[in-house]
């Protein structure tokens, strides 16, 4: 233990000095010298405007303007105003600018009609842009329009999106229909999954408590989800084994809904009189607070085992490394990828991604679960042909079908 | 009551957010905006209910003397003392002294040094990965050690490290991390398909 | 009185004594951050009172920080400011000429429901605000997933196998790109559930852990920089801002 602790030091302290140095070592930016350039001294030419596109897909009120301008003004011109009206005759307003050697605007008008920047769709627009030069000489443009903007019923842009939703939805409801119908569906063991009851075991005999941490993310999450189900699973074992259960949590409504599922575990297990809210509490939603508060908890009730599932972030490993300190048993997961790492590294046994998700069905065993996990599968299957059809065909050249895959937003 | 109108109320809601997402119009923007402004006003409320749960469980503990009661104490004090001096008014909301002064000379070093803890214990995890037995983890210390060499003077051997991390950061992570996402994209799928339907309500608990 | 009661009385008289010299000398403030900053180190060593008293004192005033965060920062502009301007007039001027927005009374009528949850008869009704909650992630979830997760992560993948630069073939990218499509095919066979991992599939998976092993300890080994700058950070706060020993 002793030399482990040199080394930890040890190791700190040589990846601080290299911190250190790096640092140090960071030589600092130079600055680029500005080029002044020479000015015609003829007056500058006006801009034309060319075309006023309405932006497709979306709910209208915005246009992007277009113009033309001779090259060899760009180093003369500080910077194009854009004016809009409703006629032609009107009282232009001026929108904003655009740098010299820009020939382009995007007009994001106001959707509310007593909004000053207001912008009616299907009806004319019309723009004028002034080009003012370096020596302060502002040149107008020919009023150009009418243009008009209009919003769109159905974004064409996501049709791949549309396309995925109603094939997912088809699988989903199929595999479901026949998990239903009692079909068996083959799951292959997952290590995490099947040591949840052999670590409520331990705890058991050891009569230690067991601590199960949320995470820091919403109830709407789906990690949290996840996490929800297999905390149903966790606390009616260990209602049943008259073990020690603690749900820190970090946010109150996963808090009430983590206390809604652990007192229907117990209730279910025969043991409603075990059940009491402060069994899972409200920490803190700060981040290391949360982890200060769960440190402190497992330092001082030793549990024997600790589940980390749901939405992680960086506190992920000093409560992995804590509770390794304390020789607790430690199954994690997460949908985190940046933290899984350090689960992995840390914990006895980690579920990694889509682990996670699939756990639920693992443990509940229900067709319906097991139908859509089923589903998701099929969804990875398509993955891999997509992928193999679409590099095969980038291979021969087509690259429509990679075209067919973008989602335009 | 109970469950039917919360998961009718799941389902409306949720497909009407997947019905704007396709069609651009106006008043689906304005609802869409309403919508997300309402949960974050409900998370608020919900931290009523947090604050609750803490004193009630600080409360308990110092009702009972149970171990360690009197650092429920020192919760407490902070909690009530920033809340006195968040909430009244006269104080200047949120730009008063004892405020500003708490949240940057207690909130803050606090936070910060609990984020630097993980300078130790990432030492003690890399130790621990040291130890590897199996191919598997060895593969990852490999990796690890390669990265985090990547910047470190080495001589000739320098620019090699640094190419062979650049490629591993590329290509293998640059893969696996691909996998790793289109599986969490189809289980987030089937998770929202499960809730719009009914189907997965461990969030509504049991009864 | 034992020697392991007697060594903490001398450790508290020394913290109190270097607490009261150092705001005598470096001033209150960042001496209290000073002293909080060593009080959490100190658990590296192991649980100790200091620790727990920061740890507390942390929990509870964070709590409370969000709190009022989330009333001045969300309640008063973004429900009580709509629902009646002039209520919130005295707080947020700007304000005052909005109109009123009547159906701001929902989530105030939900986050009232959801309160409803500490009554033990009508608890069940929080679970309505709760619905709302969950059901407007799941519709936005469903949509976002399917769009970043799948499909712009497979387009990604969808690239030539061969690759070719200005001198012609390239082995290099070649190989490379050969093996970020073998990797993604093989991690997504790892992660088939219904499946068994045997045969040829089984090879595959075995190669998808492996990849994915290379990754978790790429990652690793990226963070670890990150988090001793930190340690430098809090360091030069210690050695700088209170000890003025840095500069």
């Amino acid at each position: 233990m002793k030399d482990r602790l040199k080394l930890v030091v040890f190791l700190t302290v040589i990846a601080f000095i290299i911190q250190a140095t790096v640092a140090f070592a960071q030589s600092e930016g130079e600055t680029a010298d500005s080029v002044i350039s020479e000015q015609p001294v003829t007056p500058p030419p006006k801009p034309v405007i060319v075309s006023g596109e309405d932006i497709p897909n979306d709910n209208g009120h915005k246009l992007k303007l277009n113009w033309e301008y001779p090259a060899e003004w760009n180093d003369s011109i500080v910077r194009f105003e854009i004016y809009r009206a409703d006629s032609p005759d009107g009282d232009f307003r001026r929108l904003g600018e655009a740098a010299g050697g820009i020939f382009s605007y995007l007009d994001i008008g106001s959707k509310k009609k007593d909004d000053p920047n207001y912008m009616p769709n299907d009806q004319n627009l019309y723009y004028r842009v002034d080009a003012v030069s370096k020596s302060g000489v502002t040149v107008q443009s020919e009023i150009g329009g009418p243009f008009q903007t209009s919003g769109q019923w159905f974004h064409k842009g996501k049709v791949p999106v549309l396309i995925g939703v109603v094939l997912f939805a088809i699988f989903t409801i199929y595999f479901i229909r026949s998990a239903r119908k009692g079909k068996d569906l083959y799951i292959r063991p997952l290590a995490g999954i099947e040591a949840v009851d052999e670590a409520i075991g331990r705890a058991t005999e050891m009569g230690k408590p067991i601590l199960y941490v949320l995470g820091i993310g919403g109830a709407s999450d789906i990690a949290t989800i996840a996490s929800f189900t297999i905390l149903g699973r966790v606390a009616k074992k260990v209602a049943e084994y008259q073990t020690a259960l603690t749900v820190p949590c970090y946010d109150p409504i996963v808090m009430s809904v983590a206390q809604d599922v652990v007192r229907s575990a117990y209730l279910e297990a025969g043991r409603p009189d075990q059940y009491s809210d402060d069994l899972v509490f409200f920490v803190t939603n700060a981040q290391f607070a949360y982890v200060a508060g769960i440190n402190g908890i497992m330092v001082r009730d030793l549990p024997a085992t600790n589940f980390y599932l749901g939405y992680f972030a960086a506190e992920s490993l000093i409560l992995a490394e804590t509770g390794n300190s304390i020789g607790a048993i430690q199954i994690a997961g997460t949908d985190q990828i940046t933290q899984i790492p350090f689960f992995v590294v840390a914990c006895d046994y980690t579920l990694i991604g889509e682990e996670l998700y699939a756990a639920s069905a693992y443990l509940g065993r229900d067709p319906l679960l097991l139908g859509a996990l089923k589903a998701e599968d099929w969804g990875k299957a398509i993955a891999m042909v997509l992928i193999i059809v679409g590099v095969l065909a980038t291979a021969f050249g087509w690259d429509a079908f990679r075209e067919f895959l973008r989602v335009n937003l | 009551m109970k469950r039917r109108v919360p998961l009718a109320m799941v389902f409306i809601v949720s497909l009407f957010m997947v019905i704007q997402y396709f069609v651009p119009l106006d008043s689906l923007a304005w609802m869409y905006q309403y919508l997300l402004d309402w949960t974050i006003i409900i998370g608020v409320f919900a931290l009523l209910l947090g604050i609750w749960s803490l004193w009630h469980v600080s409360y308990g503990k110092i009702k009972q003397r149970a171990e360690n009661w009197q650092y429920s104490i020192v919760t407490l004090a902070g909690l009530f003392i920033m809340i006195i001096s968040g909430f009244i008014p006269g104080w200047g909301n949120l730009n008063n002294y004892v405020y500003e002064h708490l949240f940057y000379y207690v909130l803050v070093p606090i936070q910060a040094t609990m984020f630097s803890l993980l300078a130790f214990f990432i030492s003690s995890a890399a130790f621990r990965a040291f130890r590897a037995r199996s191919i598997l983890a060895s593969l990852l210390l490999f990796a690890g050690l390669v990265i985090m060499l990547r910047f470190v003077p080495m001589g000739p051997v320098s620019t090699v490290v640094a190419d062979l991390a650049g490629w591993i950061l590329r290509v293998p992570n640059m893969a696996a991390k691909r996998a790793i996402i289109i599986g969490i994209g189809l289980g987030a799928m089937a998770t929202a398909f499960k809730i719009m339907f009914g189907i997965e309500r461990s969030y509504l608990g049991r009864d | 009185m034992n020697a392991g009661k007697l060594l903490s009385y001398i450790i508290l008289a020394i913290v109190v004594i270097a607490f009261v010299v150092s705001i005598a000398l470096k001033g209150f403030l960042v001496t209290v951050g000073a002293f909080l900053t060593l009080f959490i180190f100190s658990f590296l060593y192991k649980d100790n009172p200091y620790y727990k008293f920061a740890e507390h004192l942390f929990v509870g005033a964070s709590a409370a920080y969000w709190m009022s965060m989330g009333f001045w920062k969300t309640m008063v502009p973004n429900l009580f400011g709509k629902l009646y301007p002039p209520m919130v007039a005295w707080a947020v001027p700007a304000l005052k000429n909005n109109p009123a927005q009547p159906l701001m009374l929902i989530p105030l009528v939900l986050g009232i429901l959801l309160l409803m949850r500490l009554s033990s008869k009508a608890g069940w009704i929080s679970r309505w605000a709760l619905a709302f909650i969950v059901g407007t992630t799941a519709g936005l979830n469903l949509v976002r997933y399917l769009r970043s997760d799948f499909i712009q992560q497979i387009n990604n993948t969808v690239f030539s196998l061969y690759v070719t630069n200005a001198s012609g073939f390239d082995l290099g990218a070649t190989i490379s790109n050969v093996i970020i499509f073998g990797g993604v095919i093989c991690g997504l066979i790892y992660f088939f559930f219904s499946k068994e991992h045997k045969g040829a599939f089984g090879a595959g998976a075995r190669t998808g852990i492996i990849v994915l092993m290379i990754t978790f300890g790429a990652s690793f080994g990226y963070t670890v920089m990150a988090r001793i700058s930190l340690l430098v950070g809090r360091m030069q706060f210690l050695f700088g801002d209170w000890l003025g020993m840095i500069r």
